[in-house]
């Protein structure tokens, strides 16, 4: 699971510039240290929807990368 | 293209779906029934025209119903045409709230709803996508009876224009298609004499061309109308 997400968060930075980060660091914020902007996030929210059928967002916001792992892994 | 159409069996929603299919374009047509003239159109486009039965009044169910089993991500949605609705023609002083909550559903909260997982299938896919709400004139000039109704149609006109600017960003356009008086069945229960009073009203003394507002949806749902989002776009005889 972990590696999926890394991947999808890779290819959102690759989209905007931004190097590939090596590792899944878990208290990342992911608008802070991964640099996503709101419209990032929604595309973040999408591709994890459909890899996972699971709405990280569907109850909150979610602002770091061990809160999406949390939720992927509830 | 692939282009979800709600209310698409019947008025203007079947014309939109008739000028999407000429033009080669594939529809997901929902309603809450079929009609013998969406059958015919089944039949003269079996691979590009797609129906789903659903009742838009129940908002809660939506994304499963729609999302799910019918425009599932891997459809590839180019647009999204909100034509269904409901009226509830009555004076203000006799309002009630059930019907006012059930027409909600169908004509705001749903359709803000379908907006919501439509702008979703377009970033999974990166689509510069439009979306076409359509409106009343009634929004614009006010009829004895429509308060609620209107103020159900307005709440889109707003809802669109603010979709409008976030999302114009990524390519995503939003326009409303806002109709004057049509001879459609939503309007049958009008008699002869409100509806000439209604016409007297319009720059073109008559009501207004379904096949019109098919056009107009067509076309700003089309790359023709690149540079147009956030827009009202009146078709209604000029209704004065």
């Amino acid at each position: 699971m972990k590696e999926k997400v890394l991947s999808i968060i890779n290819q959102i930075r690759a989209a905007k510039g931004l190097e590939a980060i090596p590792t899944l660091n878990l208290s990342d914020s992911l608008r802070d240290d991964l640099g996503f902007t709101s419209f990032d996030l929604a595309e973040l929210t999408v591709r994890i929807e459909d890899e996972f059928d699971i709405d990280i967002f569907e109850d909150g916001l979610v602002n770091t990368v061990g809160e999406i792992c949390a939720k992927l892994s509830k | 293209m692939n282009y979800l159409v709600t209310g698409c069996s019947r008025g203007v929603g079947l014309e939109i779906c008739k000028v999407l299919l000429e033009q080669g374009h594939c529809v997901y047509g929902v309603a809450r029934s079929h009609s013998d003239s969406f059958s015919q159109l089944e039949k003269e486009y079996p691979d590009c025209l797609f129906f789903k039965n659903v009742d838009l009044s129940d908002s809660d169910n939506v994304r499963s119903i729609l999302f799910k089993d019918f425009v599932s991500n891997k459809v590839i949605l180019h647009g999204f045409v909100n034509n269904a609705a409901i009226a509830y023609d009555d004076i203000v002083t006799n309002l009630q709230l059930s019907k006012l909550q059930e027409m909600y559903a169908v004509n705001v909260f749903t359709p803000m709803l379908v907006t919501k997982y439509a702008i979703r299938n377009m970033l999974l896919h990166h689509t510069k996508g439009c979306i076409i709400h359509i409106s009343s004139i009634s929004v614009h000039t006010g009829y004895k009876g429509l308060a609620m109704y209107a103020s159900s149609k307005g709440a889109l006109e707003a809802f669109s224009k603010n979709t409008a600017r976030e999302w114009g960003a990524l390519g995503i356009r939003s326009n409303v298609v806002v109709p004057g008086f049509m001879e459609t069945t939503m309007s049958s229960t009008l008699t002869q004499e409100q509806k000439a009073r209604i016409y007297k009203r319009t720059s073109l003394k008559q009501a207004t061309d379904i096949h019109s507002v098919a056009e107009m949806v067509a076309f700003l749902l089309s790359d023709k109308a690149l540079s147009i989002t956030g827009q009202n776009i009146n078709v209604d005889s000029g209704t004065i």
